[in-house]
């Protein structure tokens, strides 16, 4: 009798329990996202890839903010202006603290950004030569040269505590983070979940969404299933072959946004090139303009793609500094297999030539299909492809410049600085002239007016100018065509109705920008 | 027996030795793990930094040496990508995948024991060609498939199962365990069926097999003259004589099932082992990938022991030298 009189009383408690949990339920608001995997890094020094970004902006805070439409506004700054032409003195929001309650102050961001440069990301802070703190909440900042736009550079660089990361050591700071950002880490479950909940000190108010849970389902089809059974409410990367599943279900949204990622095609231009017998036909801009004309764009989006990506008009999307308004890869260029192969004819290649195509399996979507694909394009002129598809733990290595080993190679470019201009000089400058320009230049593409101009934009402090400076290397790199803009991938989320989300063009999912009903 | 288990033990260093040099050797072909960390517009700056803080600016014998040397002192390195100790990585990763597998073999033998020797003891039957029907399908068909039709039926369609993940756990000697809450039986129930069939249809097979093969011997008829109940002849005399090769198919399939159970993990999103297996060999992890391979190769080593052991259990002719 004692016995059953004590389980009652303990059915009794368990219920008591469950009321309470549902009612806190109903108060504070939470959400779950579906992830294509699990975060590598809670320690934005550590390293980077998209999950690990998602969290970071979470945790962290930059100086400078980004838009979800990529505009540029204050962060944990809350002004910048130009002392001179290389200095910046950079104004900080008062009233910040961590979430461990330490104040936030220009000691903090002098210690990230030269902690930042003993790291694995010394990338981060390349344009800055020096930094000081002027007093608690001001910094000077001077750059290497004039470079206008540095706000857009820092909005990558998340602040870290000082005190505590000192403490903490780099290890234990992937599993300990401690940030301003607007969420705080509960638990993170490896491969399971990770918890974050609202920081109710944030600076810029109190996240409406209490709790944000992230699970990583790596295979598309359980995706789709978890969020068909309700098991999380946004996902990330829905499966084109889904989505007209999803889209016929009623509490279900499905979203599809230009990515900023361009698939682009390097055409090797030295006078020889590694997989090509005799002299190296692409030096010649008719020969490129070839093989761009033999590229049917649609077909790729029609049938591998299944409608989801935006073919590239430029090499850099339409809101983006150096991006010419009106100007269309795609006009110039138009499909046209008879066009090309009389440009084929005239640059002295009637029967056209043999090269390999490099490209991966694993890293852009269908991407290896894509590749096939280019190969039946490109055999109609006459021009026969290779294929070597690799894995991309291959493939970075293998494609590195020095280009030893490539002639033709697909991959892919953003710029989410918005800003063609780090695009230009690390793609198109001429190679080992000028420290940090022309790095990843795989075609050695070359062109004396084309390195003026980066130059002159990277020199200038007007953004108008460089804006100016950049539409004009854009207008010579369209003529010259020393690599082939193919398309955007689309993201594709699917939501759950009475979830607000705008997905942003740089994909990094942020909870604080999102409200449920 | 002292001499057996010395024996053993030597065979076992020299095991892991040799999968750490073949691992090693792999490794060299599978990309510069390097690329796998920087930006891809890293400068050669940038790149020889990320290399030196990663350890891979020395020779290839040289690191392996250093892997070695650390070894004995019982440090396993540090993982590339997450820059935690490798051992780490994997251990806290053991458990749901042990679990997972555990529950899986418990099935496979309380399903496929008494249904093979059923069939081994009744082959005409019409159950037992039911029986028969049913473990070919189980061996032939893909457990991604399998998997993916458990989740559209029990998770999408009728909803009586989670489709993914491992539920609420509980602490148990500082291991996080799902078994002992109800919502952690309920995530188990879909990724173990489809990790079992496969080892139940093989059990029952081999189980059929070799009580076909003793039915015919003289001690059962001997056993069922002498006046022992149907069931003892079976279970006693005829299952204990046929358990061998069972046991021995059983001991390999544990092993590679807590070792391979990759696929299951992944179309469940179990946040188990094997998935970290397949991250890290995309990813050219090579110190995951290491640890992880010398890992599995203990694991067999100390399964097959185990496996010789209940040998003697079941049959005192047989002895350990």
């Amino acid at each position: 009798m004692k016995i059953l009189s004590r389980n009652a009383l303990r059915i009794g408690a368990v219920g008591v329990a469950f009321v309470a949990a549902t009612a806190a339920f109903a108060q504070d608001k939470s959400v779950t996202i579906g992830l294509t995997s699990d975060p590598s890094h809670l320690y934005p020094l550590a390293g980077e890839e998209l999950s690990s970004n998602i969290m970071y902006y979470h945790l962290y805070d930059p100086l400078v903010k980004r838009s979800p439409e990529l505009e540029f506004g204050p962060g944990l700054a809350e002004s910048w202006e130009n002392v001179d032409e290389t200095t910046w003195r950079f104004k900080l929001r008062p009233d910040v603290t961590f979430h461990n309650g330490n104040a936030f102050t220009a000691a903090d961001v002098v210690f990230t950004v030269n902690k930042a440069r003993d790291s694995i990301r010394p990338d981060l802070v390349a344009n800055i030569a020096s930094i000081t703190a002027v007093d608690d909440l001001t910094i000077e900042i001077t750059t290497p040269k004039p470079y206008a736009v540095l706000p857009n550079d820092l909005a990558e660089l998340l602040i870290l505590d000082e005190e505590y990361t000192t403490a903490t050591g780099d290890e234990q700071m992937d599993l300990k983070p401690m940030g301003t950002g607007p969420y705080m880490l509960e638990e993170w479950i490896k491969e399971e979940r990770l918890v974050l909940t609202a920081f109710d000190n944030y600076w810029a108010g109190t996240p409406k969404i209490k709790t944000v849970t992230f699970r990583p389902i790596t295979n598309p089809a359980t995706r789709t299933a978890a969020l068909l059974t309700g098991e999380v409410d946004v996902i990330q990367d829905l499966a084109v072959r889904d989505v007209d599943r999803v889209k016929r279900e009623e509490n279900i949204e499905v979203m599809a946004r230009p990515s900023l990622l361009n698939v682009v095609l390097a055409m090797d231009t030295r006078a020889e090139s590694p997989t090509i017998d005799g002299p190296n036909p692409m030096t010649d801009q008719r020969v490129r303009q070839a093989i761009a004309q033999a590229i049917d764009v649609d077909a790729i989006n029609q049938i591998v793609m299944n409608g989801f990506s935006t073919p590239s008009t430029q090499y850099v999307p339409a809101f983006h500094t150096g991006y010419v308004d009106g100007m269309n890869f795609r006009e110039m260029y138009p499909l046209d297999v008879e066009k090309s192969k009389a440009l084929l004819v005239e640059a002295g290649y009637p029967d056209g030539f043999t090269m390999t195509l490099d490209a991966t399996n694993d890293r852009y979507v269908n991407d290896a299909q894509i590749a096939q694909a280019l190969a039946s394009m490109l055999a109609r002129v006459g021009i026969t492809l290779e294929l070597n598809i690799m894995p991309k733990s291959n493939f970075w290595g293998y494609i590195r410049v020095p280009t030893e080993n490539s002639s033709f190679i697909m991959s892919g470019w953003d710029v989410p600085a918005g800003d063609a201009g780090s695009m230009y000089g690390a793609l198109f400058y001429t190679r080992g002239v000028k420290d940090g320009y022309g790095q990843v230049n795989r075609g050695s593409y070359s062109n004396p007016e084309m390195d003026a101009l980066v130059d002159k934009a990277d020199a200038t402090q007007s953004l108008e100018q460089r804006d100016q400076y950049l539409q004009e290397a854009t207008k010579i790199l369209m003529a010259d065509i020393p690599m082939i803009p193919v398309h955007y991938e689309q993201d594709i989320y699917a939501v759950r109705k009475g979830v607000t989300m705008t997905p942003r063009v740089d994909k990094f999912i942020w909870a604080f920008d999102m409200d449920v009903e | 027996m002292f001499g057996y288990i010395l024996k053993r033990l030597i065979q076992m260093v020299l095991v892991l030795w040799v999968v750490s040099v073949i691992v090693f050797l792999m490794m060299s072909f599978t990309g510069d793990p390097v690329f796998m960390v920087v930006p891809i517009d890293a400068s050669d700056a940038e790149i020889a930094q990320a290399r030196r803080l990663l350890g891979l600016d020395k020779s290839p014998l040289m690191q392996y040496w250093i892997f070695i040397s650390s070894l004995v002192q019982g440090d396993f390195g540090q993982s590339y990508v997450f820059r935690q100790p490798a051992m780490t990585l994997i251990l806290e990763r053991m458990p749901a995948t042990v679990e997972m597998v555990m529950v899986a073999m418990v099935l496979a033998i309380i399903i496929a024991i008494p249904l093979g020797v059923y069939a081994g003891a009744n082959p005409n039957s019409r159950l037992s060609r039911i029986i028969m029907s049913f473990s070919l399908i189980g061996i032939s068909l893909p457990g991604f498939w399998v998997g993916m039709l458990l989740i559209y039926l029990f998770a999408v369609h009728w909803g009586v199962f989670p489709s993914s993940g491992r539920g609420d756990t509980r602490e148990f000697f500082g291991l996080r365990i799902s078994l002992l809450t109800w919502d952690g039986w309920h995530h188990i129930v879909l990724p173990s069926v489809t990790l079992s069939l496969g080892t139940m249809a093989i059990l029952l097979r081999m189980t059929r097999a070799g009580m076909m093969e003793v039915s015919r011997h003289d001690y059962m008829k001997f056993a069922r003259a002498k006046g022992a109940t149907r069931n003892d002849v079976l279970y006693k005399h005829g299952l204990k004589n046929a358990l061998i090769p069972v046991v021995t198919i059983f001991g390999l399939q544990l092993g590679d099932l807590i070792a391979f159970a990759t696929i299951t993990e992944t179309i469940f999103s179990w946040p188990g082992m094997g998935k970290l297996l397949i991250d890290s060999i995309y990813r050219a992890d090579r110190p995951v990938i290491v640890v992880y391979l010398m890992l599995v190769a203990l694991i067999f080593v100390v399964i097959n022991f185990l496996v010789d052991i209940v040998y003697t259990l079941i049959d005192p002719r047989i002895t350990l030298k």
